[in-house]
């Protein structure tokens, strides 16, 4: 056995999925880690649904293959869906049953004795913050609550990894914060998750690991920190007291990137690696050449600028559009 | 909680446990919504008592002689085990509507991705719907016979078993033209072309014995009548068809329908 069977949950290969003529996906390939959160971000359309379907083993794939959680998608679904959870994009309970229903019914399809269901789900209802409503119809949940409650009947089986499309999408902000503190609780205990999102936040705080999907390819991929380092640095604006200062400013920074003097000659800029080290160390030397700083500030670079520089195009334009929020509620409102 | 360790235990479906699991959750949800239960005797009621009461006026207003058109029967006892067969037919396609509203409400992506057998999933769900149906159909015949006459204890069991076997028809024919319809407007057209033509041609509302042959070819691969005929049978003594034939005629077309259905949800992606 070679390393990468061990070490890697999902290997997908040059995946392709074409509907009616339209080619959905056109060849994706990426690795996810034991143990690693690993996001799939790229604007609406850009084939990530597409991508979790065949995954999970609901959509059959054009070409290009799949192995997850040791089994190859498309010859072994069945297989694959013993080993893994899955948190889809709409929601996917029963709303007449109460969640303890939900649950017992979602065990005992997966072959889960009764013991071990209601074992799992006091604790996992805990996890997810939902113990105390149990008992209660989904009818009466909130969209946030229904989602962390998915959260909890996928866990239930205790997955190799956990599928999640969109987990937050069309939530209030709220709502929001709750699902990444239990995504954060899954983090530390090394449950392996896969997403995607199109929040670009959502992406940079959660992930481990980042490929960003558009029009059916991988644009590019690695770790928060990787992608952003792609744009070329933070840029840090020192203000200096007076033109004089600034000038001074100026030498010290050009020691450490790229720096000129913008607006009225008294603000430097800098690009440069690092910032948050970087300044303490630029205050240093300018106190002792006698330059004097009234104000800085400094700007990291964020994953939609990483996204700019690949297609010209914002991941901003699609965030928190009437169209998810619409997505969502019309949903609920016929469930 | 160790999700995602290494070697962790990976259950394993077993058939039984699915379609139990999923028969309780139909019977769950048939206890949450109380309406439809009520919804499903109300039209049955509506024809029993406008039309059976009304034609039955109309035939003892000829005499004894209408009854040599009903094998003896009066023409309330001629209908009223059509009537129990109607209300478990109806509750069967029900079943089938689920399915639709399943896939409108999301559930049905939770049933598609579980490990277990999609024949227990499928099966384990019409056992539910058909076991609700059976209460429907038990409380319309404890009504119906208190109208037309009382059959013997034995006699409603063995009606009610034969109304359980139109109820699996149903289910099955239900989920295959669901499983085979994007949207809930779409099944409600197809089961009012399917559903009506059944009901007039399956005997329940008059003999078909009289009939134009090409009406009652069809009724002959129709298996309400056979349903029908069955129960009219056990119930009151009065066949059209021999019995066994009957019962043949209907486990065939149960048969081939839950197996047809049970093929094509196994068959069954999202794309």
């Amino acid at each position: 056995m070679g390393r990468g069977a061990e070490d890697y949950v999902i290997v997908a290969e040059g995946l392709r999925k074409r509907y009616d003529g339209v080619e959905a996906l056109r060849g994706v390939s990426f690795r996810v880690r034991r143990g690693e959160v690993f996001g799939l971000l790229g604007p609406n359309g850009a084939g990530k649904t597409t991508t979790v379907g065949i995954l999970v083993t609901l959509v059959k794939p054009s070409g290009g293959r799949a192995v997850v959680a040791g089994h190859d998608v498309a010859r072994e679904p069945w297989e694959v869906r013993k080993r893994i959870g899955v948190v889809f994009q709409e929601p996917t309970v029963d709303r007449d049953l109460t969640a303890w229903q939900n649950l017992y019914v979602h065990g005992r399809i997966y072959g889960l004795p009764r013991r071990v269901i209601e074992e799992r789900s006091r604790e996992l209802m805990e996890l997810v913050g939902l113990e105390k409503a149990m008992h209660r119809p989904l009818r009466s949940y909130s969209g946030g609550m229904i989602r962390r409650f998915e959260i909890a009947r996928a866990l239930l089986t205790e997955p190799m990894v956990l599928f999640m499309d969109e987990p937050t999408v069309g939530l209030d902000p709220q709502a929001r914060a709750k699902v990444w503190e239990v995504i954060e609780e899954l983090k530390k205990r090394g449950v392996t998750v896969f997403l995607t999102t199109h929040y670009m936040e959502e992406a940079e705080r959660l992930c481990d690991h980042i490929a960003i999907i558009d029009h059916g390819r991988i644009i590019a991929e690695g770790s928060p920190e990787e992608l952003k380092s792609m744009v070329g640095g933070d840029t840090l604006y020192l203000v200096a007291e007076t033109r004089l200062d600034a000038e001074k400013l100026l030498r010290i920074a050009s020691g450490y990137g790229e720096a000129r003097i913008a607006e009225d000659g008294r603000v430097v800029v800098l690009v440069a690696r690092d910032a948050p080290r970087l300044l303490p160390r630029i205050l240093e030397e300018a106190r002792a050449v006698g330059a004097r700083i009234v104000e800085t500030r400094y700007v990291r670079p964020t994953l939609n600028d990483v996204f700019l520089m690949l297609t010209g195009r914002s991941l901003r334009d699609e965030e928190g559009g009437w169209r998810d929020w619409a997505r969502l509620h019309l949903h609920a409102r016929r469930g | 909680m160790e999700a995602g360790g290494k070697g962790a235990a990976v259950a394993e479906p077993s058939w039984l446990a699915a379609f139990a699991a999923m028969a309780l959750r139909q019977l769950l949800r048939f206890k949450a919504a109380k309406s439809r239960v009520i919804n499903s005797l109300v039209f049955p009621l509506i024809w029993l008592v406008f039309f059976g009461l009304g034609w039955s006026a109309a035939f003892n207003f000829l005499g004894p002689m209408s009854r040599s058109l009903f094998g003896g029967l009066t023409y309330l006892q001629f209908l009223a085990p059509g009537i129990v067969i109607m209300t478990v037919f109806m509750a069967g396609f029900g079943s089938g509507l689920g399915l639709i509203w399943d896939r409108e409400f999301g559930y049905f992506k939770e049933i598609l991705v579980a490990p277990a057998p999609r024949s227990a999933l499928l099966l384990g769900r019409i056992a539910g719907d058909s076991l609700a149906a059976l209460l429907q159909g038990l409380i319309m015949a404890v009504l119906v016979t208190v109208l037309a006459g009382w059959p013997g204890v034995w006699g409603l069991l063995a009606g009610l078993a034969a109304a359980y076997v139109a109820t699996l028809t149903s289910a099955g024919l239900g989920a295959l033209i669901a499983l085979s319809m994007r949207s809930p407007e779409g099944f409600q057209l197809v089961i009012n072309l399917v559903i009506l033509p059944m009901l007039f041609i399956s005997g329940a509302f008059y003999p078909i014995d009289p009939l134009p042959a090409w009406l009652k070819a069809l009724a002959y691969i129709n298996p309400l009548y056979y349903a029908v005929d069955l129960a009219r049978g056990v119930m009151y003594g009065v066949y059209s068809t021999p019995p066994l034939l009957d019962a043949l005629g209907l486990a065939l077309v149960t048969a081939g329908a839950l197996g047809l259905a049970v093929a094509k949800f196994s068959r069954t992606y999202i794309a």
